[in-house]
């Protein structure tokens, strides 16, 4: 929480500029910024007495395709768009009801003692229907299938993450076949608000080049459930 | 868009859209950037990745520059380097702090002449100066490496209550000494 004392206040606006704090409270920061003008000029003059320390960084010259990657992002929309992978015909026909199940989850959910935020989605289909909810526990995330349903013999699902600001996807290994619960623990990545959570289809052994290959059937992002 | 036109004009040019003029801040200021970025996250492909990031940002957030309140370099710096402390953040500053770059050179010579290059830098080195050794090693660390309050601790081998506490007086002294 952003607190109302004063001193206080600065005491924090010089930690989010300094860099010392935690994802958490550097998101609290930002987000109260938007709306409280004198936080963000305590920010802002907090930038402006340390920015010089910059100059300590050793100039270095970035790699020479960088630019066009940043030409590239910009022509994209600005959202990723799950909606451009290919659909898969097998599970078109199955999300029906899930929205339900869906509705009867979250109100569990809301009914929880909930002792701090907490980081949750519901990876959606192509066509926006429910079919995971994905719930982050300290490092670990925990799914459970809101509708299972069979993979074609010869595919894989395989766990996606995809933290905010990074370029490529995680792979957070391979969904056990028939399987509607299951938790894993990324050892490289931690759960973090907007990360992207996806599940492909993949030939047997997972994605043979370390990304997505197959159709995205899946897709959400981490949110912070609020209000509970 | 010629060598002469300042900062501040290419970043009103940027707010609109122009991408020519975001290509001549990229020209321009890269170098001096993505040294921000590679001291937090000290892998040339994840500054790039912080870069990359912290480019599409300055796109879009071009109009929220005001040229009245700050130096545009100031502005950029501090966009790459929440854009890198985010993606450390991400990855739970799984970065290595048992660099040796780190720290004891954190304030090498020419380092310090970069920092003293401007009339800002001298002011504030002259202020780090009267901090104790290793209150402003801890401020330089995160600030310019990212290290957290556990790893400076662990860096530099004090408690992490007292780390905490030194860098909250030590910003508090430089604010005054600044004012």
């Amino acid at each position: 929480m952003i607190p109302t004392d004063p001193v206080e206040r600065d005491a924090l606006a010089a930690e989010y500029v300094l860099g010392t704090l935690d994802a958490r409270a550097a998101r609290q920061v930002e987000q109260a910024m938007e709306t409280d003008a004198a936080l963000r000029e305590m920010v802002a003059a907090w930038e402006a007495r340390l920015s010089p320390l910059t100059a300590l960084a050793v100039p270095e010259a970035p790699p020479p395709g960088l630019w066009g990657r940043i030409a590239t992002t910009l022509d994209r929309p600005a959202a990723p768009a799950p909606a451009a992978a290919r659909a898969s015909p097998f599970w078109r026909f199955w999300a029906l009801g899930a929205s339900m199940v869906a509705a009867g989850l979250a109100a569990l959910l809301l009914l929880r003692p909930v002792p701090e935020e907490r980081l949750m989605t519901v990876l959606l289909t192509q066509r926006d229907q429910p079919a995971w909810l994905v719930e982050a526990d300290g490092g670990a995330l925990r799914l459970a299938s809101l509708n299972p349903q069979p993979v074609p013999a010869d595919r894989v699902m395989q766990l996606w993450a995809l933290p905010q600001g990074a370029t490529a996807p995680t792979s957070l290994g391979l969904i056990p076949a028939a399987q509607g619960r299951l938790t894993v623990t990324p050892s490289s990545i931690r759960p973090e608000p907007g990360m992207l959570i996806e599940i492909s289809l993949e030939p047997p052994g997972g994605s043979p080049t370390g990304r997505p290959t197959g159709p995205v059937l899946f897709i959400g992002r981490l949110a912070a459930a609020r209000g509970a | 868009m010629d060598a002469e036109t300042d900062l501040s004009t290419l970043l009103t040019s940027v707010a609109e859209g122009d991408r020519a003029a975001l290509r001549a801040v990229y020209e321009r200021q890269s170098v001096r950037l993505f040294g921000v970025a590679n001291a937090i996250l000290r892998d040339r492909d994840t500054a790039a990745d912080a870069l990359q990031d912290a480019f599409i940002r300055i796109a879009r957030r071009a109009a929220q520059f005001d040229a009245t309140r700050g130096a545009p370099e100031a502005w950029l710096g501090a966009i790459v380097r929440h854009a890198a402390l985010d993606i450390i953040r991400a990855r739970g500053r799984e970065v290595p702090t048992d660099d040796p770059a780190l720290g004891d050179q954190a304030v090498a010579p020419e380092a310090e002449e970069r920092l003293s290059a401007s009339v800002e830098g001298q002011r504030l080195r002259h202020c780090l100066d009267g901090l104790e050794p290793k209150n402003r090693d801890g401020i330089i660390l995160a600030f310019v490496h990212g290290l957290s309050h556990p790893q400076i601790a662990e860096r530099l081998g004090t408690p992490l209550g007292t780390v905490k506490s030194w860098i909250r007086r030590g910003l508090q002294s430089l604010k005054e000494c600044l004012a």
